[in-house]
């Protein structure tokens, strides 16, 4: 009873705040509507028992990665840009497929809602750190390969951070400081 | 704890994937198109986590480790994806999606 009226919350608020990520003008207002939408999810992961997914929420997506997207929108000043509308005529063909698929999500599992196989699972284990660590890097026959992806994981991250250097680089040239001199 | 109906996780899931993508599709500003992927990565998320509840034993974990993926799938998005939107923004000293629509200049 009282996880549900929680989820009711937390339902709301990621709805409200996803709506505001739509629909604000300043990239910081959506921004923050996104910290908001996060956090809220974080909750409702901890609800469904999976506390350690909702910290990882937490500390990953609303604190490092949101904190990259406020940095370079603080950066870039964007605020100067101000010929930029919302919306134009062209978006009412984005609102079709949108309104689509969650219309029929949502039909599909009315749909299915009667069936029993689709009910929560009261004996399901709790996703925290000790189980989530031991399919991760346990060696049993349970684990399906999951730490090699673990590493695979590891290199894609090294490489992201090596193209955005390149890529946000100024010059590609290794000697700048010949470039004004003649 | 699990008095939840897994039909109003699910149907939360797919209007924050709506939302995602409505933002994406129809949003002027570069901000919102990179916003609005990172709220259906979320909401993808919650589908994976709600659904590894249906099921027994092992195939739990397989469910809660996935989304693990995804975040980090997620960060290495944003680090290129923010990279890319500084490059082009210094050359074109704009945010409209319509500024970019010719990359060769």
């Amino acid at each position: 009873m009282i996880a549900q009226v929680y989820f009711w919350i937390f339902a709301t608020v990621a709805v409200l705040c996803a709506g505001s990520v739509l629909v604000s003008r300043h990239p910081i207002n959506g921004a923050m509507s996104l910290v908001g939408t996060m956090v809220s999810l974080a909750g409702i992961y901890s609800i469904i028992g999976s506390p350690f997914l909702a910290t990882l929420q937490v500390l990953v997506y609303a604190g490092a990665i949101m904190m990259l997207v406020v940095f370079v929108i603080m950066v870039l000043n964007t605020a100067k840009d101000h010929t930029t509308p919302l919306f134009d005529w062209t978006s009412l063909f984005g609102l079709v497929p949108a309104l689509g698929l969650g219309a029929l999500v949502c039909k599909v599992f009315q749909g299915l809602d009667a069936k029993a196989s689709v009910a929560m699972n009261p004996n399901a284990p709790r996703g925290d750190v000790e189980a989530i660590s031991k399919t991760l890097f346990g060696a049993g026959t349970q684990t399906g390969g999951w730490a090699l992806l673990f590493l695979a994981i590891g290199v894609v991250l090294l490489t992201a951070i090596v193209g955005a250097v390149l890529l946000a680089k100024r010059h590609l040239d290794p000697k700048p400081a010949t470039e004004g001199g003649h | 704890m699990d008095s939840i109906p897994m039909m109003q996780l699910q149907i939360l899931s797919a209007i924050l994937f709506a939302t995602g993508m409505a933002t994406v599709l129809m949003r002027r500003n570069l901000f919102f198109v990179l916003m609005g992927v990172e709220l259906m990565l979320n909401s993808a998320n919650l589908s994976f986590l709600s659904w590894s509840r249906t099921m027994t034993g092992a195939a739990t974990m397989s469910g809660q480790v996935a989304p693990l993926f995804s975040i980090a799938i997620a960060a290495a998005e944003a680090c290129v994806g923010l990279a890319m939107l500084l490059s082009v923004f210094r050359s074109r000293e704009s945010m409209d999606t319509d500024a970019f629509a010719r990359m060769k200049e």
